[in-house]
């Protein structure tokens, strides 16, 4: 039976003070990790997952961490979502990611969920993944090896392997997420489109330019919610590499991007709705990452 | 089944309680403290009918184990009157007509207040992006636009 005002199945909870804490009880048979609990209370409550335990992770001082040094940003995995919203640092100088944050949900799921837990939930629509990738962000993920713990790096497009699916295996969790700086005159933002601004997105999308000059040198493109996973789309990427950007040439780019994605239809949207507004949103995301570039006004030639 | 022990300061008041791992905050404070305030509409965090303020910032009651609230402070909308007297938000709403069925009110009240409390002069779209999370189907949201510009004026006044 599942119900939304009670929770009617059994789980036991812990509230780690320690990674090794945490680390061990993950270990357990149907432990899951427990972040602001935005995505998964509701799974319970739906009955789309059964776990035997929870590990709250938010109590662990290790997880709170949030620095910007040597031309890295460090988020702790029990950093929350409205915690980085104004933030400075990421303001300035990761405004694709502050977009994306400030687009999700509502500021009550803000105060309560993570960045981590965005990421970790791997749906194919989080907001925060298609900035993170264009911005090469980088997973820390953390284990318990005898009694010592292991960290492993992975980049956070090698990161999610199916709706839900991460390369996460049992016992590990994830730590922290690491975003190196943006070089000079490059420039990035973020588009989404919902139904309405509470709903999560049919579709979203990150644009990252690189400018020299009046030319593009180099374009990530990061797109949502048409493919199982968000996915980097190579061939619009490669098309804007080198291209001296006008309204009808960012269009003709963009509009190759049917060639990466494999939308679904659903409640939301159909798969060719989602195609063709992928191609708009990048089109029309791609302007305000270029003038965040430095690069000059685009006219229509 | 492993029940366990919490302190939780509500409306000022410490309550110690036993509870399960899988009971929801905004069960406690309904039907173990009889704070019925907080309402109960969607279930899923998309209404905000259940907002209570945790450390003074806005929170879902129905998406918050009771278990990961120990050692907070809930403000509930029973909390927010002064001496018998309302707050001026409560105030506003009613003068403003931003009440109709009262469903929302409590949650809409506490996200407005968390706001004021932190930006005593907001701008229309600060108020709208403070709100988000807190549906009405009777208003119109206007009266409520205008109620919590007509409170944060009367905040501003009194602390002049
Ligand atoms: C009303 C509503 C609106 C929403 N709107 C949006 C939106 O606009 N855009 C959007 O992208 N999302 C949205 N969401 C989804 C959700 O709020 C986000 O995905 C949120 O960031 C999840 O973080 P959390 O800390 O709450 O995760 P939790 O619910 O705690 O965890 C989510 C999943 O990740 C796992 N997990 C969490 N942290 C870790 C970790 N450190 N290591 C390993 N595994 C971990 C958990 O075990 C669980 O499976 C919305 C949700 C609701 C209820
Ligand atoms: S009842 Fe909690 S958000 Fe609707
Ligand atoms: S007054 Fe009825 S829902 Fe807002």
């Amino acid at each position: 039976m599942s119900s939304s005002r009670i929770i009617t199945q059994d789980f036991d909870y812990i509230k780690a003070v320690s990674l090794g804490e945490a680390l061990e009880s993950l270990a357990k048979d149907g432990a899951r990790v427990f972040a602001g609990g935005t995505d998964l209370l509701n799974k319970i409550k739906t009955a789309r997952d059964n776990p035997k335990l929870l590990v709250d992770i938010t109590g662990i001082e290790e997880l709170k961490g949030f620095s910007f040094s040597e031309g890295c940003l460090l988020i702790g995995a029990a950093v929350r979502l409205s915690f980085l919203e104004d933030e400075k640092v990421i303001t300035e100088r990761y405004p694709a990611l502050h977009e994306a944050i400030k687009s999700l949900g509502s500021v009550q799921i803000r105060n309560m969920a993570t960045l981590a837990g965005n990421l970790c939930n791997a749906s194919p629509i989080a907001d925060t993944a298609p900035p993170l990738m264009v911005y090469d962000a980088e997973v820390e993920i953390s284990r318990l090896h005898n009694t010592r713990i292991e960290k492993r790096i992975i980049s956070l497009k090698d990161f999610f392997t199916g709706p839900g699916q991460t390369v996460l295996q049992k016992g590990e969790m994830v730590t922290g997420v690491r975003v190196p700086e943006p070089m000079a005159s490059s420039g990035a933002a973020f588009g989404k489109i919902a139904r309405v601004t509470m709903d999560l997105a049919k579709v979203n999308c990150a644009v990252w330019l690189k400018r020299e000059e009046a030319v593009v040198a180099e374009a990530r493109i990061a797109v949502g919610g048409a493919a199982p996973v968000p996915v980097r789309v190579e061939k619009v990427e490669k098309a804007l590499a080198g291209m001296r950007p006008s309204s009808k040439r960012i269009s003709q780019a963009a509009a190759l991007v049917g060639e990466n994605l494999s939308p679904i239809s659903d409640v939301r949207s159909t798969a060719k709705y989602r195609t063709d507004t992928a191609s708009v949103l990048i089109r029309d995301t791609f302007f305000p990452a270029w003038k965040r570039s430095g690069g000059e006004e685009i006219t229509d030639e | 089944m492993n029940e366990r022990q919490i302190v939780l300061e509500v409306n000022g008041k410490e309550y110690k309680l036993t509870v399960k791992p899988n009971e929801l905050l905004i069960n406690v404070l309904r039907e173990r403290l009889g704070l019925m305030g907080t309402k109960y509409g969607c279930g899923v965090g998309e209404c905000g009918a259940c907002t209570v303020l945790m450390d003074g910032n806005p929170v879902l009651s129905c998406q918050m184990l009771a278990l990961s609230a120990s050692g907070s402070k809930i403000t509930t909308i029973e909390g927010i009157a002064q001496n018998g007297r309302l707050h001026p938000l409560q105030e506003a709403f009613l003068d403003e007509g931003a009440v109709q069925c009262g469903f929302c009110t409590p949650g809409m009240i506490l996200s407005a207040k968390a706001l004021l409390d932190k930006k005593p002069n907001p701008t229309d779209m600060e108020i709208k992006e403070a709100i988000r999370g807190n549906i009405c189907r009777c208003t119109g949201y206007i009266n409520i636009l205008r109620a919590i510009k007509t409170a944060s004026l009367k905040l501003s006044e009194r602390s002049r």
